[in-house]
C-alpha cells in the first residue's frame, strides 16, 4: 500500500532524506518517530507528490507518485499537525466539500453518518468549524478518509497538542481504521501512543532510518531506550 | 469539483458580514445612481421636447420677414438625450445641450449641465456610469483579494492539494464565485435599466442590442479585474500584501492612468483657446468674402464676374438680387473656414484618441471607458457628429433662405418680405446617432484592446495556476 524504493531528498548539498525504504501492508500502522528535521515531514509530502524526490521512489497502491500523483491521491486520506478547515462552514459542509473535491458526492445523511463513525458529537455536526477544538476538527479528518474511502493514511504529528483524551479518543479511531485495512503512516513525537496503536514503528535521524521495531515486539521502556540512544540523548535517571 | 468550489466559495462570502456590508453597499449605491439618472434623463427629454416645439413654433411664427432677418433671427438645434445616458452620461454633462443657428456663424454647444452647478460639482456625479466603472472593480478587489492568500494562510491548501483535484477547477470554482455576485449586481441594473427605458414614451429610441452590448463590454472590464484580483492572490503570500497590490492596481488603472493620459493627451496634442481660435476665423474671414459688405475687394470679384457670366453691364439687370447671391457666396466661404478650423480641431481630438488608445495598455479603464460613452451614444465622437448635424443644417437653412431672396426680389430691394409660410415650409432640424454597427466599427481599435486585456490576464491566471 505504502512502497518507499531508496527514497531521497535532498536540498543542495543538504541532504534531508537518505535511502528510506518502507513497506506498509493494509492493515499496518507505521509510526515514524525522530527529532525535529529527522525526515519525517519530507517522507510524508514526498508520498503526497507536494514535493519531488532527488532520487528513489515512492508508491501508494502500486503508483508511482512521481508518475500520476493526482491518481495516487485518489484513496488517499492526509491529516496534518494542525487540520486547518473552513471556519465560517460547518463539519457537514466542510466534509462536504472536502470530499466533493475529491470527487465522492455524498448526502447529508451520509456525511453526518461518517462524522458519527468519526466520532465527532451529532450537536456538532452543523456548528461552524470556528468554533472547534483541534481534537474536534482531527475527527473531520477521519471523516473525510473515510467519506473518500481512503486506504491509505498519512498522518503528520496529529496528536501534538491534543489532551490526552483526545489523543486516546484519535488513537482508537486510528485502530479502527486500521482493522478496516487502512495501511497507515503516522509521524509523531510521542512514543507513548506509537506503542499503544502502531503494528511497526521506525526511528529515524538525519533522514536516515535508523531503527525498525514490530511494536508487539518491544516494551515502552525499551523504545524509549532505543530512541533516545539513536538521538544520541542521555537518560536521565529519576 | 467546481460546482462544489462554487458553493463553499458563495457560503463563506455570504457569512463573512464585510462582504454583506460591501454588497449591500454597492446594491444601494446601484440603486441610488439609477433612480437619479433616470430622473435627470426623464426632466431633460421633457425640457427638450418642450424646448424643440416652443422653439420650432417662434420660427414658423415670425410673420411675413425679409428672409436674411430671419436668417440673423436664428434658431436653435437641440440636442436630443439618448436612452443609455441613463447608464453613462458619459461627456454630455460638460458639452452642452443646443447649438444656435444663425447666420454668417458657426456656434459652439452651449447650455451645459456642469455650468449650471456649483463648484461642488467637482466632487462629480453618483451615477450608474461611476458604480459600474470604479466602485464595481473596488468590489471585486474587496471579495476576491485573499480568494488563495487565505487558503495559504489558514493551511487549507495543503488538505485542498493533498485531494489530488486539478488546480485549474479549483481556480475555476473561486473564479465563477467572483464573477457571480458582480454578474447578478449588473444584470439586475441593465435589466432595470432596460425596462425603465423600454415604458418610457417619445423618450428616444431604444434598443436591447445596444443595451446587451453595453452590458458585454462590461463584462469583459470585470473579466479583467476577477483575472487580476486573483493573479494577485495567488501570487502574494499574505493577504494584508494582496490587499495593499489590488488596490494599487485598481488605483493606476482606474485614477492615475486615466488623468495622466488625459494631461499627456493634452500637452502633446493641445486644442487651440478659445480666444486663439475666435481669431484664426475671424482673420481668415477678413481675407474673404463678406457677404454684408459690397465694397470689400473679394465682393467687387464676384460682381465682375457674375456680370461677366451673365453678359450684363449692371447688377439690376440680373435675374435675381445679387444682394441675396453676395451674401450666400459670403455665407458658403465663411461656412469652408469653419470646416476648416473645426477639422483642426477634429485633427487634434483624433491625435488625442489615438494617444489614450496607446496608454490603453496600461490601463483597461480606457477602452472599456470609451467603449462605454460610445455604445450610450453620449462620447465626444457623438457629440461632434451632432454638431456637424446641425452645422450642415444651419448651410442648408442659409442656403434657403438666401435663395428665396435672390429669387423673388430685385436688386437692392431690402424691403421684400417673405410670406408668413414659408417659415412651416423650411425643414425642422432632425439628428440620428451613430447606430451600433456604426460605433462598434469606429471603436474597432477600442474593442480589440479591450479583447487583448481580456486574453491576456486569462493565459496570466491559466500560467500562473500551473506553477501553483
Amino acid at each position: 500500500m505504502i512502497t518507499t524504493d531508496n527514497l531521497t531528498k535532498s536540498y543542495g548539498d543538504t541532504l534531508v532524506l537518505d535511502r528510506l525504504n518502507l513497506n506498509i501492508k493494509a492493515g499496518e500502522l507505521y509510526c515514524l518517530l525522530g527529532a525535529n528535521g529527522a525526515g519525517k515531514t519530507t517522507t510524508i509530502n514526498l508520498l503526497l507528490g507536494f514535493i519531488k524526490p532527488t532520487s528513489g521512489n515512492a508508491f501508494i497502491n502500486g503508483l508511482a507518485v512521481s508518475e500520476d500523483p493526482k491518481k495516487t491521491k485518489k484513496h488517499l486520506a492526509y491529516i496534518p499537525e494542525n487540520l486547518m478547515l473552513y471556519p465560517s462552514l460547518s463539519a457537514v459542509e466542510n466534509l462536504d466539500y472536502f470530499s466533493g473535491i475529491g470527487g465522492t458526492h455524498l448526502s447529508k445523511s451520509q456525511l453526518e453518518a461518517f462524522l458519527d463513525e468519526a466520532g465527532l458529537q451529532k450537536v456538532a455536526f452543523h456548528q461552524r468549524i470556528s468554533t472547534f477544538s483541534k481534537g474536534m476538527r482531527q475527527k473531520v479528518g477521519i471523516a473525510l478518509a473515510l467519506a473518500k474511502n481512503a486506504n491509505v493514511l498519512l498522518l503528520d504529528e496529529p496528536t501534538s497538542g491534543l489532551d490526552p483524551k483526545a489523543s486516546n479518543e484519535f488513537g482508537l479511531l486510528l485502530q479502527k481504521l486500521r482493522n478496516k485495512g487502512v495501511a497507515t503512516l503516522m509521524a509523531t513525537h510521542d512514543l507513548f501512543r506509537a506503542k499503544e496503536i502502531a503494528t511497526h514503528i521506525g526511528i529515524m535521524k538525519s533522514g536516515q532510518l535508523r531503527q525498525e521495531f514490530l511494536a508487539t515486539d518491544i516494551s515502552l521502556s525499551d523504545l524509549e531506550h532505543a530512541y533516545l540512544k539513536t538521538m544520541d540523548y542521555k537518560e536521565l535517571a529519576l | 469539483m467546481i460546482r462544489s468550489t462554487l458553493i463553499k466559495e458563495l457560503r463563506e462570502l455570504l457569512r463573512d458580514g464585510r462582504v454583506r456590508i460591501s454588497f449591500f453597499i454597492v446594491l444601494l449605491l446601484i440603486a441610488v445612481a439609477t433612480w437619479i439618472s433616470k430622473t435627470q434623463y426623464t426632466i431633460t427629454n421633457q425640457q427638450y421636447q418642450q424646448a424643440d416645439n416652443e422653439e420650432r413654433a417662434v420660427w414658423e411664427n415670425q410673420g411675413e420677414k425679409n428672409p436674411h432677418s430671419a436668417a440673423h433671427y436664428g434658431t436653435y438645434a437641440f440636442k436630443p438625450k439618448y436612452p443609455l445616458s441613463l447608464v453613462d452620461q458619459g461627456v454630455d454633462k460638460f458639452t452642452g445641450t443646443s447649438i444656435f443657428l444663425e447666420a454668417h456663424k458657426r456656434n459652439e454647444a452651449q447650455f451645459s449641465q456642469a455650468a449650471d452647478q456649483t463648484g461642488l460639482a467637482r466632487f462629480g456625479d453618483l451615477t450608474p456610469d461611476f458604480v459600474l466603472l470604479f466602485i464595481i472593480p473596488l468590489l471585486i478587489v474587496f471579495l476576491g483579494y485573499n480568494a488563495f492568500t487565505k487558503e495559504r494562510e489558514m493551511g487549507t491548501l495543503v488538505l485542498l492539494k493533498s485531494q489530488g483535484t486539478p488546480i485549474w477547477k479549483l481556480i475555476l470554482g473561486k473564479w465563477l464565485a467572483l464573477f457571480l455576485p458582480v454578474f447578478t449586481i449588473v444584470f439586475l441594473l441593465f435589466i432595470v435599466a432596460g425596462i425603465v427605458l423600454s415604458n418610457l414614451e417619445n423618450f428616444g429610441v431604444f434598443n436591447w442590442q445596444s443595451l446587451g452590448m453595453l452590458f458585454l463590454i462590461y463584462m469583459g472590464y470585470y473579466f479583467i479585474f476577477i483575472n487580476l484580483v486573483l493573479f494577485i492572490s495567488l501570487k502574494m503570500k499574505k493577504s494584508g500584501i494582496a490587499l495593499v497590490v489590488a488596490l494599487a492596481t485598481w488605483i493606476l488603472a482606474c485614477l492615475a492612468v486615466p488623468k495622466a493620459a488625459s494631461n499627456i493627451a493634452e500637452s502633446k496634442h493641445p486644442y487651440p483657446t478659445r480666444q486663439e481660435f475666435a481669431s484664426n476665423i475671424l482673420q481668415d474671414q477678413k481675407e474673404g468674402l463678406d457677404g454684408h459688405d459690397p465694397w470689400n475687394k473679394q465682393a467687387k470679384l464676384l460682381e465682375q464676374k457674375v456680370l461677366k457670366e451673365y453678359k450684363v453691364d449692371s447688377l439690376e439687370q440680373l435675374p435675381f438680387n445679387f444682394d441675396a447671391y453676395r451674401m450666400q457666396k459670403g455665407e458658403e466661404h465663411t461656412a469652408e473656414i469653419y470646416l476648416k478650423h473645426y477639422k483642426h480641431l477634429k485633427t487634434q481630438f483624433e491625435e488625442q484618441s489615438k494617444l489614450y488608445r496607446g496608454l490603453a495598455v496600461l490601463s483597461p479603464f480606457l477602452p472599456a471607458r470609451f467603449m462605454s460613452m460610445a455604445i450610450a451614444n453620449t462620447d465626444y465622437a457623438t457629440h461632434w457628429h451632432f454638431a456637424d448635424a446641425a452645422e450642415n443644417y444651419r448651410v442648408e437653412l442659409q442656403a434657403s433662405l438666401n435663395g428665396n431672396f435672390a429669387e423673388n426680389s430685385a436688386y437692392g430691394e431690402w424691403s421684400y418680405r417673405a410670406n408668413a409660410d414659408t417659415w412651416k415650409n423650411m425643414p425642422q432640424f432632425g439628428y440620428d446617432p451613430p447606430e451600433l454597427g456604426e460605433t462598434l466599427t469606429t471603436n474597432t481599435s477600442n474593442l480589440v484592446i479591450l479583447s487583448v486585456w481580456v486574453l491576456g490576464t486569462f493565459l496570466l491566471l491559466f500560467f500562473t495556476t500551473k506553477k501553483l
